[in-house]
């Protein structure tokens, strides 16, 4: 502690800028690790905490995914000997027209049935203009019950919502239905209280059956909800239910639905996960520089403590206590710094999974985990530790009069370089081969890992090598600046190299991000291209992927007799749990598809695969499935229906990207009869050649104005869609781009202020035998390029390795999309004026340093 | 009420009827016809317990009211806690009596709830079948036995307070006499049997010893009084006693629902195809 007092305080004091240099890299890698945590656990929190709240009292849900099952379920369910109270549900998230700032977004429609279903929900009703009411005052809060049900455009509202968009009982509000924009009359307004804060607190209910009409549902519910009779256990009831209603239907608590809502966000929390924990590491070569520095700076400190005395342990633990109290400050300042980027995080997490998932998120609530918190606290301070064992190890290494030796200790020696290449080669040759177990995931990733170290091991020995190799061209640019920058850099390559580690791995994380993001562009276009080919697409939301409003089948013969419509084919898609995962099932006329969109399958034959698929003799699986769940051609599949298991044989395996958790194409007959459900997602529509497509789609609007809400989608605008969601997805490499740009700004100056400050008075010589100030500025303005360029280089080379572990990973554990290898060259050149950029940045401050110092002093230096 | 109030009740009718029917007989006979009749009371007291006679005295009282059909014009008036009143109107019509009747109520006004009609089908041995028709979006809805003990569409009764109380349902025990407005009442304790599905515990009702007429009713949850429903304007239409007008009282809410018969008929001839869901759907 003395030492830590006399000797580390006045140093942090003497250089602020630089400590906080220092803490700024754990401050960055816990801040993303934080925030990015944080706002996934709050979207995950937020659609619990929606769950939860609507649910009430209910202790199981009856569900069929999410394609909701036959009104006669409800009573089947009713008459069950452990059920209590059974009610029907409808959950539909709707469109808010209303004008005003805070009037934008979702509103959560509950249908439920309001003479029952107080049994299970507090709807805590507020007072109403004419009634008596109070807390739990049942139904006072509607102004008339009995009107409430009777008509069907009634509408309660929580009081959050009515108060954001000054609404009262009495009041009309527009909303997107099956039906078109219809004017409902709120008739009711809910307190605050649980219920009303679920989705965000824009909450309204309405009665299931007026539901039914307005969202298209016929005669369905989405879930029923109950309680189980006292006396009875959950698991007695869940069991009854089971052998009740068959394997077509899940019975599970309400928490089963987030569970779901997880795994089908699991994609997403994954590449979350790598993103945050890159950061953390990239942050820790931020750390292990900043140390190195310190040890550079201080080595004649260093020599003079241990030639008083000091022993090699009690300089190591110095330079440890440091770190831990600088990992303990950083880690302070990356909380508070990931709390606060958190919610923008959040909400963009949000609106991507309300664009990729269809389902609408208010992740109004950061959920501050504790122990997201004390994890990173602790990750912080660790990685901070072991970010600054290397360093301290060399610090008490430090020999008292090696110290006084100006750059010797910047020297990599020969001995040093040929073990880590050794090292380095060795870690190389196991990571390859451990690509050959292919089979063993654990291999794999220990391949990668290998793979990351050995690049790590090489750094520096390749960082040398390039400096040697552009010592001519900046001889060649600039010969007297260019010679001095590349000197600097050959002389003292450990100086630079973790600066460089640290952009390699960065720009490598970035290249691996973008080149998945490109290869899954072309992927996705390809498919597009065969799969995607109607003229128009009629949907009843302007969202692709929200299933919330249907259309009835009988609008498939209305759009045929359009003039200049040729074909129409129905499309019912719907997500269901297939082997615990919740998979998408999309039924289409299989026969009239083959003729339109014929595909050529990865696995089968395309003739045999379309006629047993038509005839309902067989099921179309996409790659991903088959890959996720380690299906293959001729494998018989169960799935559970409402009207009993389909066991049909997979005729054949196409790409497809309707589902990241995978797609099964079945014949619509065969949806139809297993479910019960004739409505309709998405009408595709082929035009007759020459007809003009926006005549026809303005026909079809026309045909459905006011009584129906559809949104006519050319083909262009629908793969428009698609691409503007995909890069919504991989917008997370936009940050990995920021934090890349950040990486490089910290590390550049970092070293830079090394490299000064080991060259004053190399320097100051120059300057004093009529080295210009603009000559100094340029020799560190070129010497900070290059560090940039030999990070590019370098990033690249592991970026390229990067990409091909990540498509191997979105392959087998992420999307099980079957991606083509391709460098993203254009994010590659794009990259290259950017950290460019950042180096000269970057070394602004140093430069100016430098120049301005005291001549006097640069050369009493040492 | 104790056996010697029962015995003096019996004593005082069967005095009054033996004076109706022979007060033309000479006193002799009158006397052994009263000894005879107080030897048969007391042995009847002594094999009869208090819960027979409150069986029995329910019994006639529900036997009263057996009509082959019931007709009325209800209006529905619900006074708030804050004394505001609601109005509503309705057509009621049942077929048949207690145990085994159907019936269809529909909304007349006001304008947004016109046309909406619940149909109950009781039954002896169990809760009553009901659904409930709106119009508005050409739906009909079961009530679930489970949701009875919601409030009736806003009013302070319950589903399950629309369903016929059937003498079977229940178990009684005769408590005492107790005047209610100053008629003389019995005092009579209901507890639902086990396969009557029922949101209260247990039920006090008061019968008017004259008439035989319901005039009121208390329901508990457990010991806790939750609702009462007095019976007034008690008139005898088509020979049976019949308060025409009944108010229910939520003594948790605060609030009390009053409903008045007007245009009240009994025995009218009702077609059994009126009272199915077809039948409701069709109006």
């Amino acid at each position: 502690m003395t030492l830590l007092r006399l000797i580390s305080l006045p140093y942090f004091r003497k250089h602020v800028l630089r400590t906080m240099l220092t803490m700024a890299g754990i401050v960055l890698g816990v801040a993303v690790f934080v925030g990015m945590h944080t706002a996934n656990q709050s979207v995950l929190d937020a659609f619990s905490h929606t769950v939860d709240r609507i649910a009430g009292k209910t202790e199981l849900q009856v569900t069929a995914g999410e394609t909701g099952f036959s009104e006669d379920v409800l009573e089947r369910v009713q008459a069950a000997a452990t059920v209590r109270v059974a009610v029907p549900v409808i959950e539909a998230v709707v469109d808010i027209n209303l004008s005003g700032p805070s009037s934008q977004g979702n509103l959560l429609v509950l249908g439920v049935d309001m003479t029952g279903d107080r049994s299970l929900r507090d709807y805590n009703f507020d007072s109403a203009p004419g009634s008596a009411a109070s807390p739990g005052n049942d139904d006072a809060g509607i102004d008339d019950p009995l009107v409430f049900l009777a008509q069907p455009d009634s509408l309660m509202v929580s009081r959050d919502f009515a108060d954001k968009n000054h609404f009262a009982v009495g009041d009309k509000v527009s909303l997107g239905t099956a039906q078109g924009q219809r004017q409902f009359t709120i008739r009711g307004v809910m307190a605050s209280s649980g219920l009303t804060s679920a989705f965000g607190g824009n909450l309204a209910v309405m009665d299931v059956y007026a539901a039914q009409r307005m969202f298209g549902r016929g005669r369905s519910f989405d879930r029923i909800d109950l309680a189980v009779k006292p006396g009875r256990t959950i698991v007695e009831c869940e069991n009854e239910l089971r052998q009740l209603l068959g394997p077509g239907f899940q019975v599970d608590p309400p928490s089963g639905r987030g569970q779901q809502f997880e795994a089908m966000m699991s994609a997403y929390s994954m590449m979350v996960n790598i993103s945050s924990l890159f950061a953390l590491f990239i942050g820790m070569f931020i750390i292990y520089n900043s140390f190195a520095i310190a040890v550079t700076q201080r080595r004649s400190e260093i020599g003079i403590l241990r030639a008083l005395g000091a022993t090699r342990a009690q300089i190591r633990w110095l330079f440890l206590g440091e770190s831990a109290i600088t990992g303990l400050i950083g880690s302070l300042g990356g909380l508070a710094f990931g709390l606060l980027i958190a919610r923008g995080i959040a909400a963009s997490i949000g609106a991507l999974i309300t664009d990729v998932y269809g389902v609408a998120q208010h992740a109004d609530d950061i959920a501050t985990s504790p122990t997201v918190l004390l994890s990173a606290l602790a990750i912080g301070i660790v990685t901070s530790i072991v970010a600054a064992a290397i360093p301290a190890r060399t610090a008490a290494r430090v020999d008292p009069v090696q110290a006084l030796q100006k750059g010797k200790y910047q020297v990599l020696s020969a001995g040093e370089s040929r073990v880590r290449a050794v090292a380095a080669t060795l870690l190389g040759v196991a990571s390859v081969a451990c690509l050959g177990f292919g089979g063993s995931r654990i291999v794999f990733y220990a391949g990668y890992f290998l793979s990351i170290v050995a690049a790590l091991l090489l750094s520096p020995i390749l960082a040398l090598a390039l400096a040697k190799a552009i010592r001519p061209i900046l001889k060649w640019i600039r010969p007297v600046e260019g010679v001095l920058a590349a000197d600097s850099l050959i002389q003292a390559p450990r100086r630079t190299s973790a600066s460089v580690a640290a952009l390699m791995l960065s720009l490598a994380l970035v290249i691996g991000f973008a080149g998945m993001a490109r290869a899954s562009y072309d992927s996705i276009i390809d498919w597009m291209t065969t799969a995607l080919n109607p003229d128009l697409f009629v949907l009843p939301s302007q969202s692709i992927v929200t299933r919330t409003i249907r259309f009835p089948r009988e609008m498939g013969p209305e759009l045929a007799s359009v003039p200049g419509v040729e074909r129409v084919q129905m499309v019912r898609d719907a997500r269901i749990m297939f082997r615990q995962t919740p998979v998408m099932v999309v039924a289409v006329e299989i026969n009239s598809v083959a003729e339109t969109a014929r595909r050529t399958p990865v696995a089968g034959d395309p003739a045999d695969m379309y006629r047993r698929a038509a005839a309902g003799e067989g099921l179309i699986v996409s790659d991903n499935l088959a890959q996720l769940q380690h299906l293959a051609l001729g494998d018989t599949l169960e799935i559970p229906a409402p009207a009993g298991v389909i066991r049909l044989p997979i005729v054949g395996i196409v790409i497809d990207y309707s589902d990241q958790q995978g797609t099964i194409l079945m014949d619509r007959s065969l949806f139809t009869r297993y479910w019960n459900d004739d409505s309709v997602n998405v009408f595709r529509l082929y035009l007759k050649a020459g007809a003009p497509v926006p005549e026809v789609r303005q026909q079809i609007l026309d045909r459905y104005a006011g009584n129906r809400q559809v949104f006519v989608m050319t083909n262009g605008e629908l793969k428009g869609y698609i691409l503007k969601v995909t890069d919504q997805w991989f917008g997370l490499t936009s940050i990995q781009i920021a934090v890349a740009v950040l990486v490089a700004i910290l590390g550049i100056v970092n070293t830079l202020t090394v490299s000064i400050t080991d060259r004053r008075r190399e320097l100051g010589v120059l300057q004093a035998v009529g080295g210009l100030h603009g000559q100094i500025r340029r020799t560190i303005w070129i010497e900070a390029l290059s560090i940039g360029t030999l990070g590019l280089v370098l990033g690249f080379l592991l970026g390229a390795i990067n990409l091909y572990y990540i498509l191997q990973i979105v392959h087998h554990d992420i999307a099980g999309m079957r991606l083509d290898y391709e460098f993203p060259w254009s994010t590659a050149l794009a990259l290259v004026p950017t950290i460019l950029g950042a180096a000269i940045i970057a070394a602004i401050w140093p430069a100016e340093s430098a120049v301005r110092g005291s001549l006097v002093e640069a050369l009493e230096y040492e | 009420m104790n056996s010697n109030d029962v015995l003096s009740w019996i004593h005082a009718r069967a005095t009054a009827r033996a004076r109706r029917a022979w007060g033309w007989a000479p006193t002799l006979l009158r006397e052994v016809s009263r000894a005879l009749l107080v030897s048969l009371l007391l042995v009847q007291t002594a094999i009869v317990g208090a819960a027979d006679n409150a069986r029995t005295i329910v019994e006639e009282a529900q036997h009263r009211t057996d009509a082959k059909s019931q007709r009325y014009e209800g209006l529905l008036q619900v006074f708030d806690a804050k004394g505001t009143v609601t109005d509503k109107r309705w057509t009621f019509e049942r077929l048949g009596s207690h145990g085994a009747s159907k019936a269809v109520l529909r909304f007349t006004a006001p304008a947004e709830v016109k046309g909406v009609a619940l149909l109950v089908v009781n039954h002896s041995d169990r809760a009553s079948d009901q659904w409930m028709w709106t119009p508005a979006i050409e739906r009909d809805r079961r009530i679930a036995l489970q949701d009875r003990s919601t409030r009736f569409f806003g009013t302070d009764f319950s589903f399950e307070d629309l369903e016929e109380r059937d003498v079977n349902q229940f178990d009684y025990v005769l408590e005492r006499e107790e005047p209610v407005d100053g008629a003389a009442c019995w005092r009579i304790q209901s507890t639902p049997k086990e396969t009557k599905s029922s949101q209260y515990t247990r039920s006090i009702i008061w019968i008017q010893k004259d008439t035989y007429a319901l005039v009121r009713i208390e329901n508990y949850v457990k010991d806790k009084i939750v609702r009462r429903l007095n019976y007034s304007d008690i008139q005898n239409v088509q020979g049976i006693w019949t308060g025409r007008q009944m108010e229910m009282a939520d003594l948790t809410r605060g609030s009390r629902t009053r409903l008045t018969l007007e245009k009240l008929q009994y025995n009218l001839p009702f077609k059994d195809d009126d009272f199915t869901l077809q039948a409701i759907r069709r109006q």
